[in-house]
């Protein structure tokens, strides 16, 4: 039960994006598109797990003076392991992604579910919590992803819906991904303080 | 845990070198298959930019003014070349691309080989400058080329302009380089 309402709480209650507001340098910059957003957000997810799983089995043998640089080092490694594995397997995505990738370091999620989660609970239960945020953040760059093409150039996931000259080009630019934000944002409390 | 000196050198210690041969563990790992994923890149980009060729591009390179030249030849007969070649001055730092250019000396094709330019914008310059649309594409061109804003006749990528200047000097850079190699081989 209690694993069940970390995981909702990672994709809605506490949505890294929505709710917290958190992590919005990747969130507006690789959201021009549904794929980029979407693996975005899968390649935070990734290392959001591992680092949640191994912060958690180390928080006790972590002086706590020095768990700040540890926590790093470890997101760090992490994410230096992907981008390995993207730039072996996965080179289009990893081209398409560029700099992002060695972003996810200093993405506040990652420390923030360190600090306030791994360090203070088992790894099973950091796992969950890490999923849970990871397929929040995972989603809702998906769907800002979706938006912003749709708007921009009239397609979702490269699928045409109408013909790209009447798509409004802002919505690809940096001013669109604030204003096609705000709106998801805004929808987001309204549906979910219904509740 | 306590926060001694003792403690918290030890456990950082600790903790970078297990990671750090972990990470030592995954470059072994990768390196291969990043090389190969390199080569193989490398050689479906020839395929693609360069006029129908039989011999091995990669194996006949020579370098012209510093960049990498691959000629293409079909049957014995030389029928074109690719040049590496590159710009710095990209929104995000160094732009590597291959040009691949005919024997009458215009651009057949290109691609863009490595890049940090912003994804939705820069990053376009894939497609954009091998589209039909306007004045967008690049292909068939055998003359300098220059974006709009500084009295060329490309379209730029629309909010990618310093992109747009980078790529074009990237792909003169290779023109000049083909236009050398030309001149070396006809002499």
């Amino acid at each position: 039960m209690k694993a069940l309402s970390v995981l909702y709480d990672g994709l809605v209650r506490k949505n890294p994006t929505f709710v917290l507001i958190l992590g919005m340098c990747p969130t507006l910059g690789t959201t021009s598109s549904a794929l980029t957003g979407m693996s975005m957000g899968l390649a935070t997810l990734f290392v959001l797990v591992c680092s949640n799983v191994v912060i958690s089995l180390v928080r006790n043998l972590i002086p706590d003076k020095v768990r700040i640089p540890a926590y790093i080092v470890i997101i760090a490694s992490f994410v230096t392991m992907l981008q390995m594995v993207m730039q072996a397997w996965l080179p289009a995505l990893y081209a398409s992604l560029g700099i992002f990738i060695p972003l996810i370091v200093v993405n506040c999620i990652l420390l923030g579910r360190a600090e306030a989660f791994a360090s203070k609970n088992n790894p099973a239960l950091s796992a969950v919590d890490g999923l849970g945020v990871g397929l929040g953040f995972t989603a809702a760059l998906t769907l800002l992803g979706a938006v912003r093409e749709l708007l921009g150039t009239g397609a979702v996931f490269g699928a045409r819906v109408y013909p790209e000259d009447f798509g409004s080009l802002i919505f690809v630019l940096a001013p669109g991904a604030f204003i096609a934000l705000g709106f998801l944002i805004a929808l987001f409390n309204r549906l979910t303080s219904r509740q | 845990m306590k926060s001694t000196l003792t403690t918290m050198v030890l456990s950082l210690t600790a903790l970078t070198v297990v990671l750090g041969a972990l990470l030592a563990w995954v470059h072994n790992l990768t390196e291969e298959p990043m090389a190969q994923a390199e080569a193989k890149a490398r050689t479906e980009a020839l395929t693609e930019i360069l006029p129908p060729f039989d011999n091995d591009p990669a194996a006949d390179r020579t370098v012209v003014d510093g960049l990498t030249v691959f000629p293409a030849r079909h049957g014995g007969a030389f029928s074109g070349a690719a040049v590496e070649a590159w710009s710095d001055n990209g929104f995000g730092g160094r732009i590597t691309l291959l040009a691949g250019f005919d024997a009458s000396g215009s651009l057949t094709g290109y691609r863009v080989m490595s890049h940090a330019e912003t994804p939705g914008l820069g990053a376009r310059m894939g497609e954009w400058f091998s589209s039909a649309t306007g004045s967008r594409s690049v292909l068939g061109t055998a003359a300098e080329l220059h974006v709009r804003a500084d009295g060329g006749d490309i379209d730029a990528i629309t909010g990618a302009t310093i992109t747009s200047r980078a790529f074009l000097e990237a792909v003169n850079s290779a023109r000049n380089a083909y236009e050398s190699y030309l001149k070396s081989i006809s002499r």
